[in-house]
């Protein structure tokens, strides 16, 4: 469903009005922005999207359009993004995994990330928490891998499907902790959470803000986070890296990154990016993200390539070792 | 709070103006986006979000709420008038209700639907503020084994309704289920039957099943039907409300189908589906005239529609103490309260009793609304059926692409919708129900996950299925279901000798 | 009367369907244990569940008689050619161009005659849509036709 905000643009219309001067030689953007969003409304990555192109489209004068083409793990999105693509002005925001994993787990997503895809900038990341629950007797790090490595899968854990961020992290963490788990696929973190309330899984890659309120109701307990530093929405919770015999450099997380059709222009996608950096810089969009489970996380163009690039490394290495299982 | 100040703040919440206001928008917005085929309560609530960023989150929950259950209404009109189910849920009510319509009660259909929504949904909120803990608790005590065995039984219950063999409706019920399979495996990453179509990787789209297999096939067989131009000449506007042995008739199907959906609404997933066809084929198996279904009984439209309008109420149990959404737009009216900074979970309740006695309270209030709203405007509905068909079937097939195109913004759909419509013009011909697909469709990836689950868990063991009461409870049942005809023969047998 | 041709032909086209569909998946995905069902377990099983209930709607028909089902081919094509164009020009025609072209052709197949009345529908037809769905409910799907 296309969504348009007709305050904003009304709103935005007047801006445009007193910021045309001030840009008058640059001609982009000479109408409407369109930004491919790959999961529905009202989701945690639709919901990122929606607070910063907020702010950018106050910025450029425009007004910005949000498409949401759910599907595939944000993979129609993207690829909805490039169909439209050719006017300058249609981008995306998506998720780490159409841009990493996406592309050794599907027989084909229709694109190549190095050719078809100019990336813009990072916008957040978010680290995932080992979850357990509150009526277990594994109360840290060190008494899960205990419990774990007694015996080949004697713990059962949840994730949101096959090749997802949670099943391979889990599967990072297995390898690098020496320990083997039984997978059980969910579709949702709220499954998850029900099938570890009710005693029948043991544990969970989850992320915060799903974990959270059931920590606070004293029903669930956080063992650790996947994140290098601490994370602002979970801050007491120990990391996973360089605890119980972990390397220090463990790091998994999840992204969210602005993205460029091929062919946008060297200058526009100059412009995005300072742009979204100045949005990123600002104490309150930074707390409405950590509100949603975001960490803000701007940098260069490059940045993000080198991002791509790592983790499409790092993850084709755990998926080659869940394949080899 | 105790229940009663609960209900009375809620109450005082509920009829302050603004509330109210936002509370009648949603139901009125529900009712009218339910009748255009295929914009469901998802697509409203997609649209209705960014406008929520400006009015306080009681009230956008409350307005989002009211789209949700003022969909169900709007629902039933598209499904009993035009054969336009775009859920599952009201393909059940397409079975008698359009019967009846065509007939020329399609007042009494109208009604029939309205009054059981309404007394579905009052003890739908009876059940939720009662035993809103005992629900949720239901709800994590259900495991994959537990779920598997329910919705297998479910799947025998109905798979012969609609139909005069069994063997068709089995056979549908499997092509539902080996349909379901298409897409992404969740246990393995498989991407099956796909053909390398991304599209695909998600399944096929429901709304494009539903108004391709009743939608497009139903117009097509009627553009040259001379019977179909002719329904008009069938209306008369004395047969707009129901006679007293409709009444009498209606009443008990309501308070059964009221107590299936009340149950299987808490339990996250498929409650509203699986209780609103089990609600059917209950009342068909314990009707004197079995016969009568399928051809306008008023008891196959009551039942069904309490029982979805009071799943869809308890179905917010889980929800909203536990902050676990059961199904796709709870989990979007979650999405709705994050983008204000609330964090759905156990402790919300205790954090805003505000938010859940108001809701409550605008349940009842935005029911009440429906009523008044909808009961005169049946007279409006029907006179619909008026307009010749050469002018009602290109409307309807422009809108149900539209519908179809909103769930998405996928080409590929309304192309599928095309295929999926010729599909169901066959099916029809051949008398094969297209309902059963629906719900085999849309049970089969849950049966799939919930056994291979089951079995995971289990280490391969399938005691699982007798060990936990809960499973051994539905297994039971099944069998003595499946074993029940074979039991009534022998006893028919055994009387005839004694004779 | 004649045979029951369309249970004939239906189940026999269902066994077919289900058939193809278990031969495929086992040819192409992984059965797995009890334990850990692969992908292939669900569709070889319920394809080969189909293959039979098939042929129990089809064997027992052929010694049956029905009425002659009425297939109207014309009306059909029409009606799925609308749907399918509506999909294709809804980009290039914009939401204005895609309905008018799209109810023209499906009045093809009317029983009413004369082509004044199918002119004025698709006109009404087109305000009715541009207003419910453009202006109503907000989809931003372009209009008008692309120029360009």
């Amino acid at each position: 469903m296309r969504i348009r905000f007709t305050r904003r643009m009304a709103l935005a219309g007047a801006v445009a009005l007193t910021a045309v001067p001030a840009f008058g030689q640059d001609a982009w953007p000479t109408g409407p922005v369109r930004v491919f969003v790959g999961f529905p409304a009202g989701s945690s990555p639709d919901v990122l999207a929606r607070i910063v192109t907020d702010q950018l489209a106050q910025r450029l004068g425009q007004p910005i359009v949000i498409e949401n083409r759910p599907g595939a793990g944000g993979v129609i999105g993207v690829q909805q993004m490039l169909v439209s693509a050719g006017d300058g002005h249609t981008f995306g925001t998506t998720i780490n995994g159409p841009l990493t994993t996406a592309q050794r787990m599907m027989d084909s997503t229709g694109f190549d990330v190095e050719t078809d895809i100019l990336p813009v900038t990072l916008i957040a990341t978010s680290p995932l928490v080992l979850a357990v629950s509150a009526d277990s007797d594994m109360d840290d790090l060190e008494s899960f891998i205990a419990a774990a490595g007694a015996d080949i899968e004697a713990i059962a854990y949840g994730s949101v499907g096959q090749g997802s961020g949670a099943h391979l992290t889990a599967e990072l963490f297995a390898t690098e902790a020496g320990v083997s788990m039984l997978h059980v696929p969910f579709t949702s973190y709220a499954e998850v959470t029900t099938s570890i309330l009710g005693g029948e899984i043991d544990a969970g890659f989850m992320a915060p803000s799903a974990a959270l309120p059931f920590v606070e109701a004293g029903t669930m307990r956080m063992l650790g986070i996947t994140s290098a530093e601490p994370f602002a929405q979970a801050p007491d919770v120990p990391l996973i890296a360089g605890n119980a015999g972990l390397p220090d450099d463990f790091r998994a997380e999840l992204w969210n990154a602005f993205i460029a059709p091929a062919g946008t222009d060297a200058a526009t996608i100059e412009r995005l990016n300072t742009e979204i950096a100045d949005i990123l810089a600002d104490p309150a969009v930074q707390e409405q993200l950590v509100t949603i489970g975001w960490q803000a996380a701007p940098g260069t163009p490059d940045d993000l390539r080198a991002r791509i690039a790592d983790d499409t490394a790092m993850w084709g290495a755990v998926i080659d070792r869940v394949e080899t299982q | 709070m105790t229940t009663w100040e609960g209900l009375l703040f809620g109450i005082g919440f509920v009829t302050q103006p603004e509330v109210l206001i936002y509370c009648f928008l949603g139901v009125v917005l529900g009712t009218f986006v339910g009748v255009l085929p295929g914009i469901g309560a998802m697509a409203a609530i997609s649209l209705l979000l960014p406008i929520t960023y400006y009015i306080t989150p009681e009230a956008a929950l409350i307005m989002l709420a009211g789209v949700y259950y003022g969909a169900q209404y709007g629902g039933a009109v598209a499904s009993i008038l035009l054969r336009l189910p775009g859920t599952p849920q009201s393909a059940v009510t397409t079975l008698d209700g359009y019967p009846m319509a065509q007939s020329g009660r399609a007042g009494v259909a109208l009604f029939t639907a309205m009054a059981s929504s309404f007394v579905g949904s009052v003890i739908g909120i009876i059940v939720l503020v009662m035993l809103a803990g005992w629900l949720s608790r239901a709800a994590t005590a259900f495991g994959a084994a537990d779920y598997a065995a329910m919705m297998i039984l479910g799947l025998v219950a109905a798979s012969t309704i609609g139909t005069a063999r069994p063997a068709k409706g089995f056979a549908m019920v499997t092509l539902g289920l080996l349909l379901g399979c298409i897409g992404t495996d969740v246990n393995s990453g498989a991407q099956r039957f796909t053909f390398g179509q991304t599209e695909l990787l998600d399944g096929i789209n429901l709304v494009a099943l539903a108004m391709g297999l009743f939608g497009v096939a139903e117009v097509i067989a009627n553009v040259r039907n001379p019977d179909r131009q002719s329904v008009a000449a069938r209306i008369g506007l004395r047969r707009l409300m129901p006679t007293r042995g409709d009444l009498r008739r209606m009443v008990p199907p309501m308070l059964r189908g009221s107590a299936l959906g009340s149950f299987f609404g808490a339990l996250p997933g498929t409650g509203s589906t699986l209780s609103s066809f089990l609600s059917y084929s209950m009342e068909r198996r314990i009707a004197r005239q079995p016969e009568r279904f399928g051809t306008g009984a008023v008891e196959g439209v009551a039942g069904p529609e309490s029982a979805n309008n009071s799943a869809a109420i308890t179905a917010f149990a889980p929800t909203l103490t536990l902050g676990i959404p059961g199904d796709p737009i709870m989990a979007l009216l979650l999405g709705a309260l994050v983008i204000h900074g609330i964090q759905p979970g156990p402790m919300m309740l205790e954090a805003r009793p505000e938010m859940f006695w108001g809701l409550v309270a605008s349940f009842g209030i935005g029911n009440l609304l429906l009523l008044i709203l909808n009961l005169p405007l049946i007279g409006i509905w029907v006179a619909m059926l008026r307009i010749p068909f050469n002018y009602l079937y290109p409307a309807i097939l422009v809108f149900l692409c539209l519908g179809v195109y909103s769930v998405r913004g996928l080409t590929f759909d309304i192309v599928a919708v095309a295929g999926i419509g010729l599909a169901g013009y066959l099916l029809a011909i051949a008398r094969f129900s297209p309902a059963l697909l629906l719900l085999g469709f849309v049970l089969g990836p849950l049966i799939e996950t919930n056994l291979r689950r089951a079995f995971l868990i289990s280490r391969g063991d399938p005691m699982v299925f007798l060990e936990r009461p809960i499973a051994a409870g539905f297994v039971i049942a099944t069998v003595a279901l499946l074993l029940l005809p074979v039991w009534q023969a022998w006893r028919r047998r055994g009387a005839g000798s004694r004779l | 009367m004649q045979r029951d041709w369309p249970d004939i032909l239906g189940g026999l086209l269902l066994a077919a369907i289900g058939a193809g569909a278990a031969l495929w998946a086992a040819m192409y995905y992984d059965l797995g244990s009890l334990r850990r069902m692969g992908p292939g377990f669900f569709p070889v099983a319920l394809g080969a569940v189909l293959f039979l209930l098939g042929l129990v709607v089809a064997l027992p028909a052929l010694a049956r008689t029905a009425d002659a089902p009425k297939i109207e081919p014309a009306t059909a094509i029409a009606v799925l050619a609308a749907i399918v164009i509506f999909a294709f020009s809804l980009s290039r025609l914009g939401l204005a161009g895609a309905t008018a072209v799209t109810v023209l052709v499906a009045t093809l197949p009317a029983p009413r005659k004369g082509w004044v009345w199918r002119i004025v529908l698709a006109a009404a037809l087109t305000v009715l849509t541009v207003l419910v769905f453009s202006v109503g409910l907000r989809m931003t799907l372009p209009v008008w036709p692309r120029l360009s």
